[in-house]
């Protein structure tokens, strides 16, 4: 841990070198994870005759832009470059230094946060003046909560994607199990539906399954859609699922170095 | 220090027969095959030794390393490198090892090789003056100049392989594991890297474990070669016992001026231009005696057989059937 907080310099400082260097193509990446503005037009024309279980445009289209931010400050792709390390032997090369790769992994997804501001800013900027009507707001202590709880959900995302590249320690490749999790991280989760407007059996699903944790608890905290006194329960569920996927992951991970054949060379 | 005993390991390999038919069957019924990459492999290797491990492809020399490196976890045996246990991966264990994989490569591809030197001395905390000290000494002994500032994409195969060396060494590790280091290089290259590494091993006493299909390479560093072929040792000693022991013999050619048309008596005979002698050492003397009394003016050569042909025969008597 000493070693990691030591190398978070020189570490951020590589990752955003190698983020210049993708530059075009880690901008087509944001520009593709634009679903939430579909979504918004879509439940806007639902929404057209009067408000859809308690929601109107203007809820909706606050819900689908704070879904926009939410979305791009918790991104995670490590099950992806897991893949093709694990099956190809290039994990040996970190696993030969003495700190835990995921360091290195963690600051790569951080860094790009500054980009996606770059990005971000001006197209919220331009939501806000196009449907003054969402009431979008800065409150301090409503915009703090929102950001740790984006970074609880992001964490989540991390370890999931993890676990998930752990999987292909078994299987070679992992990428089908994950687009298949990611299916029901975009249903459950809250990206398509507000999970308020889920049917009550899907609801109560929905109560026993992580995805609220990784996305919709932080968006309805930050549109406004969850009362002050939820966020302390809010946050201490994302928590419990952060802990207990973080201890599944390591435990995959462990499980799945030992079957590792650094194949290659 | 180094040492294995009756280190194993055994991978578990899917199988499929060929074809449309092989490919549908294993979707649903898949077979595996055990393979046994090394069996039962013992030796010492004690600090600061340069030591060769050779043999054919597949004969488990890699699987070796990557295990003595921690990269890989023995199916049974014992492993112990500096008195870690590799398959632990300690950080105090790593950061006294290094692993150069020809055909693996650790710098940052689209960066110059000076991040991932800059990467390196975080990862290892190495103070900011011994990384200056080794860093200039490294670019000195590899002639790395200004290719440390170029997009490692952008350089050609034996200075990436410098800078790999570079970037593999920043830290001084006690324990140097170079699997084929010398591998696609050009001769000037290899030349270089064989004297870097040399010149390495006799500034740090830092203990060096190679492995090579170029016997230049074995023959310029390594006076110990450890053999092993179908994952067993075959052979562990000095590289001219081995000699003596799979080509006991030498050639004594000889080259008469020309116009001298007289035949050489036995044990000489015609090669082509040349008369050679094939003799054991000890009657080396007596047939340069014979070939100088026979033609005074004679140019004469006494050739030791080439290391390839040794390992060649060597590897054909250990086949496994």
């Amino acid at each position: 841990m000493t070693r990691a907080l030591r190398a978070m310099p020189t570490l951020f400082r590589v990752a955003t070198a190698q983020l210049s260097a993708y530059r075009a193509e880690v901008l087509i990446w944001i520009l593709t994870a634009t679903m939430p503005l579909v979504m918004m037009a879509l439940w806007d024309a639902v929404a057209d005759g009067g408000p859809v279980g308690g929601l109107g445009q203007g809820d909706l289209a606050r819900y689908f832009t704070v879904t926009l931010v939410a979305r791009q400050l918790m991104s995670a792709w490590l099950s992806w470059e897991l893949n093709p390390l694990i099956r190809t032997g290039g994990l040996s090369a970190h696993l030969l230094r003495p700190m835990s790769p995921f360091w290195y992994w963690l600051v790569q997804h951080v860094s790009h946060v500054p980009l996606r501001a770059v990005v971000l800013v001006p197209l919220i900027a331009a939501l806000i003046a196009w449907r003054p009507e969402m009431g979008l707001t800065l409150d301090p202590a409503r915009t703090s909560v929102f950001v740790l709880s984006c970074a609880l959900g992001f964490l989540l995302n991390f370890v999931a994607h993890i676990f998930f590249g752990a999987l292909a320690f078994w299987t070679g490749q992992s990428q089908g199990l994950f687009m298949g999790w990611f299916g029901l991280w975009s249903l459950f989760g809250g990206y398509l539906i507000p999970a308020r407007l889920m049917p009550p059996w899907m609801a109560a699903l929905n109560d026993a399954l992580p995805f609220r944790a990784m996305l919709s608890i932080p968006v309805e905290i930050g549109a406004s859609l969850m009362a002050p006194e939820a966020w302390l329960g809010a946050l201490a569920s994302q928590v419990a699922w952060l802990v207990a996927f973080a201890g599944i992951a390591a435990w995959t991970w462990r499980r799945g170095l030992r079957r590792y054949e650094a194949f290659g060379a | 220090m180094i040492a294995v005993k009756d280190l194993r390991k055994t991978y578990r390999v899917p199988q499929r027969d060929p074809g449309l038919v092989g490919a549908l069957r294993s979707i649903w019924r898949r077979e595996h095959k055990e393979i046994r990459a090394v069996e039962g492999v013992t030796f010492e290797i004690a600090a600061g030794e340069r030591v060769g491990f050779l043999g054919p492809n597949g004969a488990g020399k890699t699987t070796t390393l990557k295990m003595l490196a921690g990269l890989l976890r023995p199916t049974s045996g014992e492993v112990s490198v500096n008195g870690f246990e590799p398959q632990r991966r300690e950080a105090a264990f790593l950061e006294q090892i290094t692993l150069v994989m020809g055909q693996k490569q650790q710098l940052l591809w689209d960066l110059p090789p000076r991040d991932t030197f800059a990467l390196n001395r975080a990862l290892y905390q190495i103070p900011d003056a011994q990384f200056r000290e080794t860093l200039g000494e490294l670019t000195t002994m590899l002639s790395l100049g200004e290719l440390v500032d170029r997009p490692t994409r952008n350089l050609s195969l034996g200075e990436r392989m410098k800078c790999e060396l570079a970037a593999a060494l920043l830290h001084r590790p006690k324990v140097l594991f170079l699997d084929e280091p010398t591998i696609g290089l050009d001769v000037v290259m290899q030349l270089q890297v064989r004297h870097f590494i040399a010149q390495w091993n006799e500034r740090f006493g830092s203990t060096v474990l190679l492995t090579s299909h170029y016997m230049d390479d074995v023959q310029a560093l390594c006076p110990r070669v450890i053999v092993i072929a179908a994952g067993a040792l075959r052979f562990d000693g000095r590289l001219t016992d081995l000699v003596a022991q799979v080509k006991p013999r030498r050639r004594v050619v000889v080259r008469p001026p020309a116009g001298f048309t007289a035949a050489f008596p036995p044990p000489f005979a015609l090669e082509g231009e040349a008369w050679v002698a094939d003799v054991a050492p000890t009657d080396v003397g007596a047939a340069v005696q014979q070939g100088f009394a026979h033609c005074p003016g004679m140019d004469l050569r006494v050739e030791e057989p080439p290391l390839e042909q040794v390992f060649a025969d060597f590897f054909v008597q250990h086949r496994t059937p």
